[in-house]
Formats: C-alpha cells, sequence, structure tokens
C-alpha cells in the first residue's frame, strides 16, 4: 500500500499554549529565533473582545502532494520521500542558497542559523524511525493533532477525514495539495502567500539554458560534421601540403 | 627529409593540460549530475539518476564535485604561482597579444581552410588580396588564443562561483544568500559556454589530422620541424633565430 | 596550500568523498538513496521522571542520550496530565543545562543585594548555617527562625526539619496563591472539591484561566468537554485566552464576582431552580440564603459588575437546566481581594444550589491514594513562644501553610516576637510576594538567611548564604500523591534521570540531614530516600513496581456517590450555605457583598495573572520559554492610553502607593479602560539570571499587599496606580 503521512488538526482545541513549539524545537535542535512550527490567529490585541470564540491555529510544513519548494532547489536537496509521502530536506546536498524559502506558500522554510541550510518539519522523522510519534503530536495538551498515514482507511486520521469535513490551506495562485486537512473551521485563511519562485532560476530557464544549448548545440554540430568529412569525403593530402612545401622553397 | 623534432612542450605544461582535461570532464560529469531539477537540467532526468546511483546519493556526489573543484583549482593555483615568471607570465603575454590583419585572416581563411580545402580557399580570399597561404602564427595561433582565453575566463568564473556556493553553508550568512543564487546560475553558463569552446579545441587537437602533430606533442613534448614552419611560422622563426 | 585543500568539507563529506572515489575506482553501484531516506532510529534510553517546571507535576519520558536529556515527552499512562506535556515542561531540558545554574556555596561578602560573594565549600557552608542557626535559636528561641519551602516533592524535609529543629515558623507559597479558595470551599463543603471537568455541560469560570495557568486535569478536561458540547462563559478583566476560547465573555469590573455569583444565586431560588431536592436534604441555610439574596437581583448586580442583567439571568438559567452537569468553577489562585474567601464561599454556595456535588460533571470528592507520611517526634523546646508569629490575625488561618503577608509584618514589628533567621527553599517571595520593598526591608531586619536554589533568583540574591540545590531530573525524590478527578488519584516519584549532577549541587534532603548532623539532630534524618519512600508507599503493595513500569501508580476508587449515606466535615454535618461558625467568630455567615472601590480618576487598578508559558516567577529566565515572553509590558486599553497620550512601546512609569516601574506600554483591547496588568516575575534585581537583565519591569515593587482577614491571603488586586508616558529622552 502506498503511504502518505499526513497531519489532520482541529484548530478548535487549540488553546495556544505553544507546547507543540517548545516540543518541536527541543526535539529537532532548531536554533533561537528560528521555529518549525506555529500556531496562527487574529492579532488578539486588535480584536474586538467577545465577538465569539476564537480559533488558534496550529501548523507547521503542509508536505504538499505538490510541492513547489522542489521546483526552487537546484540540487535536489529538497525532495519528496517516495516511501512515505514527506518532503524532506538533504542537509548534505543542500549548499544553503535559499532559495526554497519564498517558495513555500506557507513560509514554512528557514535558513537553519546555525547549519546555514534549509530547514523545516519533517514530522520528525528522527522520532518516528524510533517508533514515536511527531514531538508536536505526541505533547499537545488537548490532542488537536492527529498523525498518520492518509493512505490507510484504518489510520486515525482517515477516519477523522470520514466523520469530518476538512479542508486544506491554500493559496490560489500556489496550489500545492498540501498533507494538513484542517478539521472544521480552520481559522484564518488568508496568511498564505503566493510562492515565489527563484529569479535566478528564471533567467536560467527561459534565458542561460536555450543560450548554452544553441552554443554547445553549434559547437558539436560543427564537430560532427567535420569528423564525418574527415571520415567519409576523400583526402586531398597532396592539395594540403602543396603550401608547406612552396614555403620550403 | 631533415624533418628534426622541437620542443614545444615541458612536461609541467603537459601534466597541467591532461590534470586539466581529466578534471573538467569529472567535474562536468558531476556538475550535470547535480542539477536534478527537471527545469533546469540540459540533459533530462537520465543523466542525475545515472550519477547519483553510480555515487550513491547526491550528497556523495556534490562532495565529490567539491573535493575535484578544489583539487583542480588548488592544483592550477600551484602550478600558476610556481612559474609566475617562468610561464605564468609569458603564456598570458601570449594569450593576450594579436595582430590585427594577420589574425583576422587567419580568423577568415581557417574555417574555409578546413572545410572547403586550401584551394578553394585560395580561390575565395583572392577577392580580399590574399592567397591561400595561412598567415603566419606564433607559438599559439590565434584561434589556440582565443580559445585559451575563453577557457581561462571560463575557469575563473566557474572556481569564483563554485567558492561562493561552497561557502554558503559555512560562512555566508541570509543577506548575502541572492549571491549564492546567481552564482549557481553563472556557473552553469559559464561552464556551457566553456564546454562550447572545449568542443572546438578537441576537434581541432585530437580529431582534425591536421593538428595531429599538435595532439602528439602533448604526449611526447616536440613537434616535427616543418609542422612548426608551417603552423607556427613566426614561433619557427624565433626558435631558429635563437640558435638552436 | 589552503586552497587546494578541501577545508569546505566537513570530516564527514570527506571520508564520502575517499568512499566515493573507492567505489567509482572499483566500478561499485550503489542504490541511490536519497528519493527514500530513512535516517537512522537514535539511540536514546527512556527513563520515565516527574515534571518540575510546576506544580503540576505530570509524569514524563525523558529521552536520555550518552548521559544527557535531550528531549522530554509525556508519559502516554499519566492520565492526570491526559498524556501531555507543555510548553513549560519541554522547556523543562533547558532548566536541567541552564548556564546560569548555581555552581557551588556562595557567602555574602558586600551589602545584601549588592551581588559580592565568596565560594564555599560545602563543609564550610553547612558549618555556618549551623552555627547560625544555633546562635538565632538561643538568642531569640527556635521560632526566631523562619521556614519557607515552596512546592516540591523534597519540601517536605525542609519542614522535617524545621519541625526538628524547632519552629513553628514554616510557611508554604499558599498564601500568596490559593487558601483564600480552599478557605471558602472548605467552610461550605467541608472539603475542598475537584472539579469534574471532563463530564461537565456547563462552566461558569470567573476568576480563572485555565487555557493558560493550565491545571490538570482540569484544562485538558474542559477543552474535551467542549468539544462534546460543553458551553464555557468567562467573566475576567482581562480578554485571556480562556476568554476568547469561551463561548461568551464578559469584561466583569475587578473585584464584582460576588455579585454575580449572589445574583446567580437570586434566580436560582425566586425562580425555583435550583435542586431542591438535594439542598433539602444535603444543605443548611436555604431559608437564610433565600433571605438574603433577595436584594441582589441580576438587576442590582447589573450596576456592580456591568455585565447585562438578563444575561445574568440567562445563564442562570442555562446552569439549571444543564445541572447537574454544570458549575461555577471553583479557580485555584484566589490572592485577590481583602474579601475573597467570602467571594470563593459564593462560589460555593451557587455550585450547591446546583445540586453537582458528587455527580458527573460537578464538584467531586477529593480521593486519598493511601501513601503515608512517615512520621517523627519532633523535640519540645521549653523556650519557645506558644504561636507561630503569624497567629492571630488572620481568624481561619491554615496554621500548616501560615501567611507570608502577616508574618513578613510581624518580623518586621518584632512582635510579638523577633524573627532573625530565614531559611527559603524552592521559593522566591522576592518576586511573587506584593510589595517588594516590604520584603526587602524584612529581609535587612535578619541575621542570617539561607536560600537553596538551582538559580540565583532574586531571593537568593538577598540572602547571606545561598546553596545550590539539584535539578530534578538529577535527584532522587519521595513519592508524590496527586488529585486527579476523573483521572484517578495517582502516586508518582523522580530518580535521577542523569547520573552525574552538574557542578557542586546537592538535594536539599542531603543539606537538611547534613545540618541536622551538625545540631545534633541526626536522629531524625536517619534514613534515605529510598527507606522513606519503602515507608510512603507501605500499605500500597504493587506501587513500587507499576512506578517503576508505568512511571505512575493508580489506586482506583469511586468518583462519584462517595458521600452516600455519609455526614459531610462540617459544624452541622451539611453543606454550610449559612455558615454558623463564621456567625459565632464575627464574621458573615452568608457573603455580604460590598462595593469595590472604583479607581480615583486617572488611576487604574491593577491585577496579575498567568500564561501557559510562565510558571509564577521561576521560568522566565529559562532559554526556550524566554522565546515566548522575553519580557513584560503594561496591558493598558485603547481608550486609557489615547486619554493618557500613550502609544503602544511607548516608556511608561507605573506608580503606586508602595512603589513604581519603568516597563513599555502594550496598548491593547484585552483589558478593561479602568484596569492594567502586566506578567509577574521580570525587572529582576539579581545579576545571576543572565537573561532577564534589563528586562521588563518587577509587578511586586508595584503591587500593595492586602489582607484576606480570613484565610490570610494575600490579596494583591487592591493597587491603584497612576500610568504616566516617560519623556523621550
Amino acid at each position: 500500500m502506498k503511504t502518505q503521512l499526513a497531519m489532520v488538526i482541529d484548530a478548535s482545541r487549540c488553546w495556544d499554549c505553544k507546547a507543540c513549539m517548545a516540543a518541536c524545537k527541543t526535539a529537532n535542535k532548531v536554533p533561537e529565533g528560528q521555529w518549525r512550527n506555529w500556531i496562527k490567529s487574529v492579532d488578539l490585541d486588535l480584536v474586538e473582545p467577545g465577538g465569539g470564540r476564537l480559533i488558534f491555529q496550529p501548523g507547521n510544513c503542509m508536505h504538499c502532494s505538490e510541492p513547489l519548494c522542489i521546483k526552487a532547489c537546484p540540487t535536489g536537496a529538497t525532495y519528496r520521500n517516495e516511501a512515505d509521502g514527506t518532503v524532506l530536506i538533504n542537509r548534505e546536498l543542500c549548499i544553503g542558497c535559499g532559495q526554497c524559502l519564498p517558495a513555500c506558500p506557507y513560509g514554512a522554510r528557514f535558513r537553519h542559523a546555525e547549519l546555514r541550510v534549509a530547514d523545516k518539519c519533517d514530522f520528525c522523522a528522527e522520532r518516528r524511525a524510533a517508533g514515536l510519534e511527531p514531538a508536536c503530536v505526541a505533547t499537545c495538551p488537548t490532542k488537536a493533532r492527529a498523525f498518520g498515514n492518509l493512505a490507510d482507511p484504518e489510520s486515525e486520521v482517515a477516519r477523522l477525514l470520514k466523520r469530518n469535513e476538512s479542508v486544506q490551506l491554500v493559496q490560489a495562485k500556489s496550489p500545492t495539495d498540501p498533507n494538513i486537512r484542517y478539521l472544521g473551521n480552520p481559522g484564518r485563511t488568508d496568511w498564505p502567500v503566493e510562492a515565489q519562485m527563484p529569479s535566478a532560476f528564471g533567467f536560467w530557464k527561459n534565458v542561460a539554458g536555450p543560450v548554452v544549448k544553441i552554443f554547445v548545440g553549434f559547437s558539436a554540430l560543427g564537430f560532427g560534421a567535420m569528423l564525418a568529412k574527415q571520415l567519409f569525403l576523400p583526402d586531398h593530402p597532396e592539395e594540403d601540403r602543396q603550401p608547406e612545401e612552396k614555403r620550403h622553397e | 627529409m631533415n624533418n628534426r623534432m622541437i620542443r614545444r612542450h615541458g612536461p609541467g605544461g603537459i601534466f597541467i593540460h591532461w590534470f586539466n582535461a581529466v578534471c573538467w570532464f569529472f567535474l562536468l560529469a558531476t556538475g550535470l549530475g547535480l542539477i536534478k531539477n527537471p527545469d533546469l537540467q540540459p540533459l533530462g532526468p537520465w543523466w542525475p539518476n545515472f550519477m547519483n546511483s553510480l555515487f550513491g546519493g547526491g550528497e556523495t556526489l556534490l562532495a565529490v564535485h567539491w573535493g575535484t573543484g578544489a583539487v583542480w583549482a588548488g592544483i592550477w593555483l600551484i602550478f600558476i604561482l610556481a612559474g609566475l615568471l617562468r610561464y605564468t607570465a609569458p603564456f598570458l603575454r601570449q594569450i593576450f597579444s594579436y595582430h590585427l590583419s594577420r589574425d583576422l585572416e587567419w580568423m577568415i581563411k581557417k574555417p574555409f581552410q578546413m572545410i572547403l580545402g586550401t584551394k578553394a580557399m585560395a580561390a575565395l580570399v583572392r577577392p580580399l588580396g590574399w592567397d591561400g597561404n595561412m598567415p603566419e602564427q606564433g607559438f599559439y595561433n590565434v584561434g589556440q588564443k582565443a580559445a585559451a582565453v575563453a577557457m581561462a575566463a571560463g575557469g575563473l568564473v566557474l572556481v569564483i562561483t563554485g567558492v561562493i556556493m561552497t561557502l554558503s553553508k559555512y560562512f555566508l550568512s541570509p543577506n548575502q544568500v541572492p549571491m549564492v543564487q546567481w552564482s549557481i546560475t553563472i556557473h552553469f553558463i559559464a561552464a556551457g559556454l566553456t564546454f562550447g569552446v572545449l568542443l572546438i579545441h578537441i576537434y581541432m587537437a585530437a580529431v582534425s589530422r591536421e593538428e595531429r602533430p599538435a595532439f602528439i606533442s602533448m604526449f611526447t613534448g616536440t613537434v616535427p620541424e616543418d609542422y612548426a614552419a608551417h603552423h607556427h611560422g613566426l614561433w619557427y622563426e624565433e626558435v631558429k633565430n635563437s640558435g638552436k | 596550500m589552503g586552497t587546494n585543500q578541501p577545508l569546505t568539507l566537513s570530516r564527514r563529506n570527506f571520508l564520502k568523498v575517499a568512499g566515493a572515489a573507492a567505489a567509482a575506482g572499483t566500478g561499485l553501484i550503489r542504490p541511490n538513496s536519497a528519493n527514500s531516506a530513512t535516517p537512522e532510529a537514535p539511540s536514546f534510553e527512556s527513563k520515565y521522571s516527574v515534571c518540575d517546571m510546576c506544580f503540576n507535576k505530570c509524569s514524563l519520558i525523558a529521552r536520555v542520550r550518552n548521559g544527557v536529556v535531550e528531549k522530554l515527552d509525556p508519559n502516554p499512562k499519566f492520565h492526570k496530565s491526559r498524556g501531555m506535556l507543555c510548553a513549560r515542561g519541554n522547556a523543562g531540558v533547558r532548566q536541567l543545562y541552564d548556564p546560569d545554574r548555581l555552581k557551588s556555596p556562595l557567602l555574602r561578602k558586600g551589602e545584601r543585594g549588592e551581588g559580592k560573594w565568596q565560594r564555599l565549600t560545602w563543609d564550610q557552608a553547612l558549618d555556618h548555617a549551623a552555627e547560625q542557626l544555633l546562635k538565632i535559636g538561643e538568642q531569640y528561641t527556635r521560632c526566631g527562625v523562619m521556614f519557607m519551602a515552596g512546592a516540591d516533592m523534597q519540601s517536605t524535609f525542609v519542614h522535617r526539619f524545621a519541625d526538628v529543629y524547632g519552629s513553628y515558623n514554616k510557611l508554604s507559597h499558599e498564601s500568596m496563591c490559593l487558601i483564600a479558595g480552599t478557605r471558602g470551599f472548605l467552610d461550605t463543603f467541608g472539603e475542598v472539591p475537584i472539579p469534574d471537568m471532563q463530564y461537565t455541560k456547563y462552566v461558569v469560570m470567573s476568576g480563572a484561566n485555565r487555557f493558560e495557568a493550565l491545571v490538570t486535569p482540569d484544562s485538558m478536561d474542559l477543552m474535551k468537554a467542549m468539544a462534546g458540547g460543553c458551553k464555557l462563559v468567562v467573566l475576567d478583566p482581562r480578554y485571556t485566552k480562556t476568554a476568547a476560547l469561551a463561548h461568551e465573555y464578559f469584561p466583569v469590573r475587578p473585584g464584582t464576582d460576588m455579585a454575580v455569583m449572589l445574583a446567580f444565586a437570586h434566580v436560582l431560588i425566586t425562580e425555583g431552580l435550583y435542586d431542591r431536592e438535594f439542598v433539602e436534604q444535603k444543605c443548611y441555610g436555604i431559608e437564610q440564603l433565600a433571605e438574603h439574596v433577595k436584594q441582589y437581583s441580576p438587576e442590582w448586580a447589573e450596576k456592580e459588575c456591568e455585565i447585562p442583567a438578563e444575561a445574568i439571568r440567562r445563564i442562570a438559567r442555562e446552569m439549571a437546566a444543564a445541572a447537574p452537569q454544570a458549575m461555577i468553577y471553583p479557580g485555584r489562585r484566589s490572592s485577590n481581594y481583602r474579601n475573597s474567601t467570602q467571594i470563593r464561599r459564593a462560589y460555593a454556595i451557587v455550585n450547591a444550589l446546583l445540586g453537582n456535588w458528587d455527580r458527573p460533571g460537578g464538584l467531586t470528592a477529593a480521593r486519598m491514594v493511601g501513601l503515608k507520611s512517615p512520621g517523627y517526634d519532633a523535640p519540645f523546646y521549653e523556650s519557645n513562644p506558644f504561636e507561630r508569629i503569624d497567629h492571630g490575625v488572620a481568624k481561619l488561618m491554615f496554621e500548616e501553610e501560615g501567611s507570608l503577608k502577616i508574618a513578613r509584618d510581624a518580623v518586621l514589628r518584632e512582635e510579638p516576637y523577633p524573627v532573625k533567621g530565614f531559611f527559603t527553599y524552592k521559593t522566591n517571595p522576592m518576586q511573587t510576594a506584593a510589595n517588594r520593598s516590604k520584603t526587602i526591608e524584612m529581609i535587612r531586619k535578619l541575621d542570617f538567611m539561607c536560600t537553596v536554589d538551582i538559580v540565583m533568583s532574586d531571593t537568593a540574591w538577598m540572602a547571606d548564604l545561598v546553596l545550590p540545590s539539584q535539578a530534578a531530573f538529577e535527584r532522587t525524590d519521595p513519592c508524590s500523591a496527586q488529585q486527579g478527578s476523573s483521572a484517578c488519584a495517582c502516586v508518582v516519584m523522580r530518580d535521577p534521570v542523569v547520573s552525574d549532577p552538574l557542578f557542586e549541587s546537592k538535594p536539599v534532603f542531603w543539606m537538611m540531614k547534613e545540618l541536622a548532623d551538625r545540631l545534633d539532630l541526626g536522629e531524625y534524618f536517619d534514613l534515605s530516600i529510598e527507606e522513606y519512600r519503602k515507608e510512603q508507599l507501605r500499605d500500597l503493595p504493587g506501587a513500587m513496581d507499576a512506578l517503576i513500569n508505568d512511571g505512575v501508580y493508580y489506586n482506583p476508587s469511586k468518583l462519584y456517590g462517595v458521600y452516600e449515606g455519609r455526614i459531610f466535615k462540617t459544624k452541622t454535618h451539611k453543606i454550610e450555605l449559612f455558615n454558623e461558625t463564621y456567625q459565632q467568630m464575627g464574621l458573615d455567615p452568608l457573603p455580604v457583598y460590598e462595593s469595590p472601590t472604583a479607581p480615583p480618576k486617572n488611576q487604574f487598578r491593577m491585577v496579575v495573572g498567568r500564561t501557559a508559558t510562565i510558571t509564577q516567577s521561576s521560568s522566565q529566565n529559562n532559554s526556550l520559554l524566554q522565546e515566548f515572553e522575553p519580557e513584560n509590558d503594561l496591558w493598558i486599553h485603547p481608550d486609557s492610553a489615547a486619554a493618557l497620550g500613550i502609544h503602544d512601546g511607548d516608556p511608561v512609569t507605573v506608580s503606586g502607593k508602595v512603589g513604581e516601574q519603568r516597563i513599555r506600554a502594550r496598548v491593547t483591547r484585552r483589558t478593561r479602560p479602568d484596569t492594567v496588568y502586566m506578567h509577574t516575575g521580570y525587572g529582576v534585581l539579581s545579576k545571576g539570571l543572565s537573561r532577564l537583565q534589563g528586562k521588563g519591569a518587577c509587578i511586586a515593587q508595584v503591587l500593595e499587599d492586602g489582607l484576606d482577614e480570613i484565610s490570610g491571603n494575600m490579596a494583591m488586586h487592591e493597587t491603584f496606580v497612576k500610568i504616566t508616558k516617560e519623556k523621550k529622552s
């Protein structure tokens, strides 16, 4: 069976206690000032108190089925793990060029302050290898987060989605098919931004690539033509030697 | 025939040439293998897939590319510095010294000569007041000089952008990252254009029968006297006059 | 030559280069692993322990690699926390490895609070302490030393030491926390009930902030209940996160909660909505109550609390409809007003009218887990005075908790007798007790103050001798019993998670034992923690196995209907709506409403509160938690700020009768126009808390130390302050 790991979040259960953020930070040794996950809400300082229940929306990398970040990576350091459908970063292969950061509509990526490579949620790959749930899921006081294999109809996430209405958070111009689903009212949906693909890559794809291909193509064509001439057309050694002999006279 | 052999390349020159050639192709192969992004990969996904399999993963490939690049640039640097006055400066003087009318004539005649033969070339250039003889050339002909300039410049750009990309992960701060982003693209352009020039160089040197002695000289270090006189007349004169 | 070395490669990469070269050389083709990577499983040990970041004592699992705690996870078998670990719990790793931890015993060299210290060996430090304790004991009697210990699994040994040393003057933190609420409910129900949040259908929460000030399992159970349809109504002068998540929120005028409760009682009685059968059988004084609350109509209450009368009436009816699965949430911290005990008694009375006692979704009886407290016969000291130093002021003070407010005043006056020694463990009155100047003044009166802590808290900063305690994960601790409502009463204990304690730190148990030896009291500490635990678990066979295997021991017992056929532990053996004891003592037998004084013009009432990432004053210097609350600011309503010309972020001076502080203003709709607020625990004096230097302001410096005259609880919401904009320099 195909595996697609996913998170199903009931935002109405979140009370913004930051346990998931603290758990993630220690589990993944995320540097000070940087976070792999977040809790979004309206600005409480500005909202009119008593206007009904607010929603705090926990989130992290959405492990999209159509990830745009991959398209912004030159080396393939960001890739979709075929084994479980997660989007991962190979730190050894990442050169820290940072082009994937604005390519994520959710701002899930950051340049690791100490390692200087791209970083983001990996659904706690190391913990999962040890048979543990992702840190944020395990620690959540209200169990607002469920985690599991979406492709397995017996999994908690699949059952939750079967029983309840759910939504994905998608920016209209940057469809990604995210694998975080929000049950019921997700709260704010206005925050994902249009993905910014790297301009250096636009130039590469549209200008540099064709120019280089044409140039190398002509070179190769000339090479091939001359080689063919040399191999298949009759040779005129005397003719070629003639001027040389002249010189010696 | 008194076709004696004239020394054209020393062992250092021969070494650096072939060292460069091997590194260049290895770096080209591994570098292309690193471009996993299908939007950017000029050869299609088969090449990075093949290279990744060969090296057991992109991270190894990258490490190998970095390591080879560092060794390549390092050896070059040693070579350049070790003979700064003895050969580096003369070489640079050689490849940057052009004789406008003579070199232009050579550049126009050479392709016709190669493609159509000397006779046809002579007929073609007659309206310009030229005969079928190639203008005299120095140690390098103008084509070689242009290729050398292109490859040196390409190499320099590749080293600089390569170093920037490598440093990114170890030293560069987030606001220096745009430099890295453009370095990737420029690295690719430099490699591509230099490779185009390299193809011509390879044909001229290794395939073309006419230049066969030069090719052989990259192993033996010597060329026959008649070849030298014919292809590098000015240099031949110099050698002769220096009393050899 | 530098450039031709692969200096940019890590060692690991470099080895890979070598490996790849070898692989390429031998023509080996390795499979492409990049697209289906599975990281190696980390090889950590998992050890049970108990969280030390707040009083909840959640069981947890420490993941330890090479002797280093890397991560703390909740213990899924620990039902009281519902298998969770909050942000603070997760940050426990940073507490253990806090670079600011105390490293050795320190003796004050300069003036108190000057920060000049001399490093001592443990022998020197303990000899010095013993000498001082003896000296004070001889000069001022043994009661001349006051002991204060916070909520900790080893605090019991500090109390034991105080007892055998011979001082009655033992204080807990509770007189700055919850004793007014405890008193109010105890004097109504005869015991302190545990709310059964999980199965409740309707909660009115007043004077509590359960989604920020997390209490296990109440907080989690309430959220679960709400997912199942429970309605939450929150009354709070501040728009807390609990308020933001409530179905209904009312920014109640501070100090008027009793008016709302009395109006609820009014509606329930006048409309005949209360549980008649229950009240007739189980309660005492319904007639007096009915007569008393006649005057407290919702329309009357509206003028006091600024909640619409129709809303009060409707909520009372909705509660009655949901009863007995409805409650006025009892709350916890009630160190608010001069009459907090009576306010909380009003909460208790409404609960009684709802008939929710001993029933699902209501208030349930506490359950004893059966842990023994190993006893001892403390020696008798003839020279000692008859009473505690804080005796006789608050009419119904809990002798085992004391009252810091009263004790501090007594030390200052040297009445009824002088107290010249002060020993504190894991408590920080310099930050948590209102009126910091008075605390400093009290400390200046002392001959000797010894503080045991893991960091240089503000209290340690003022001490004469500072002793470094071990962090929780380094210690062997006794068993601790916990109430858990529907999660069941349980026991937890702590064994060391790391084998080597950092620096020269020692457990307070060891310090007490060593001091006892030096004072010829060694016989009272002739035990080990292991033996102590065995004694504690004497009647609980299998408990130790459960603690080792599961990290928690449960002792299941009946949860509802416990009081069937049982009397209440009150004078009338019933739930006392009308309290005759109070009447006899000259206290109001029924809660009588007094309207709180409104703040004078251009002044504000200052209130105290909590967030989910701060524990009182102990966690602000934690490197992880500080990222959530780097410093505190002054919450002020936009209308009030505008009137004073204050903009968001402006530096302001907050000044009250007892002190002033400088702080940045946070202009927010989250507080009432007549109320201001700041987090506790900033504006520290100690230079030993490196991450807090120059951060925020100290609320304890501004708060006046009011007194709840029934319980001795400090009343911290009785302060009016002026806010003035600082002139920009």
